[in-house]
């Protein structure tokens, strides 16, 4: 007979499982902005709260727009900038990388990539 | 087959990477009944009541045992209860990607240690929830920061192997372990980011289409 501690892990360890398969299927749904969001920060080596004026100039500059910023409700600028360009921007305020009320209350971000070469292949910037 | 495998794999087994909360002994099904041949000489051990395939220390200097099931055969998102009176095993699925590794000598005894690229993946197919969870994910970075470039190779390669929903929590995994912050009694994951970022770039570079 399976031993009751055993059996209640094993049951606990299938349930997990299935609510993971129903995360991968939302993972280009609203459920999977999560995943997005953390992909995106974890390129970053530095994150800035920035005034929301400072990230729309950015973008009119070209600095690229995370498309998972459109997806957060309310919607948030995010934009990877360069460490000597996010020098010039007044009122940049350092974030810890992670998921965090200091990170969710910022009006834009403006994320540092880290300098691993060639640009990621992974998701594609906003049309902003 | 845990978080003491970065541990013991550092030069000298520094022990500097990971603080253990137990030891994980990995148990290929094919030698279950050879290692039940040997339980009595775990003197200073004896089986749990409540989970018996746990083993527990008569002193407290020492640390929990944790027999676990290994079956080169099973998908590594299944489990099973390897039933017995004596020492029944959860077998973990996601263990099958382990493969058998160095050794190293303790007190006249070899021990086998994993391939840290096999336990790597091990760590990140697995779902890793609350502090448990995000205790295993550093013993991954333990492993990442270990990793030589044959060992990145090998982890690149099972993960190709692996079918695509796994790879997306490896992935997935990834990012958490990414955002991590620092917790009492562990090594600071925070300057291990951009090997997570670079190990996560490589890993996707031939997937086309991700989300």
């Amino acid at each position: 007979m399976t031993p009751p501690s055993l059996e209640r892990r094993l049951r606990q360890m299938r349930s997990r499982i299935l609510v993971r398969s129903w995360g991968y299927r939302q993972r280009a749904h609203a459920r999977g902005v999560w995943f997005r969001l953390r992909r995106v920060l974890t390129d970053a080596s530095e994150a800035f709260a920035i005034p929301a004026e400072a990230a729309r100039r950015l973008v009119a500059e070209g600095h690229v727009a995370e498309r998972v910023g459109e997806d957060l409700q309310p919607p948030k600028l995010i934009v990877r900038v360069p460490a000597a360009r996010l020098a010039m921007v007044d009122g940049a305020r350092p974030v810890a990388v992670r998921l965090s009320a200091d990170l969710f209350d910022a009006e834009a971000l403006a994320l540092v990539p880290f300098d691993l070469g060639a640009e990621a292949p992974r998701g594609s910037p906003a049309s902003a | 087959m845990g978080s003491e495998v970065p541990n013991l794999l550092e030069a000298g087994a520094a022990a500097t990477l990971v603080v253990s909360q137990d030891l994980d002994v990995g148990v290929p099904v094919d030698r279950h009944a050879n290692l039940k041949t040997r339980l009595g000489d775990l003197h200073e051990f004896e089986s749990s009541a409540d989970e018996p395939s746990v083993w527990t220390p008569r002193s407290p200097a020492l640390l929990e045992l944790n027999f676990v099931g290994i079956d080169p055969a099973q998908d590594p998102a299944e489990a099973y209860v390897l039933e017995d009176d004596r020492l029944p095993l959860l077998v973990f699925g996601a263990l099958s990607l382990v493969t058998a590794g160095a050794s190293i000598e303790v007190e006249g005894m070899q021990v086998p240690l994993p391939r840290p690229a096999g336990l790597l993946l091990e760590k990140l197919v697995t779902d890793r929830t609350g502090e448990k969870g995000e205790r295993d994910l550093l013993v991954a970075l333990g492993l990442l920061r270990l990793a030589g470039p044959g060992d990145l190779d090998e982890v690149e390669g099972a993960y190709r192997r692996l079918r695509t929903e796994l790879r997306h929590v490896v992935r997935s995994n990834l990012t958490i372990l990414s955002l991590l912050g620092p917790r009492e009694g562990m090594p600071d994951p925070r300057s291990g980011r951009e090997d997570v970022a670079a190990l996560l770039r490589r890993l996707e570079a031939r997937e086309p289409d991700l989300p």
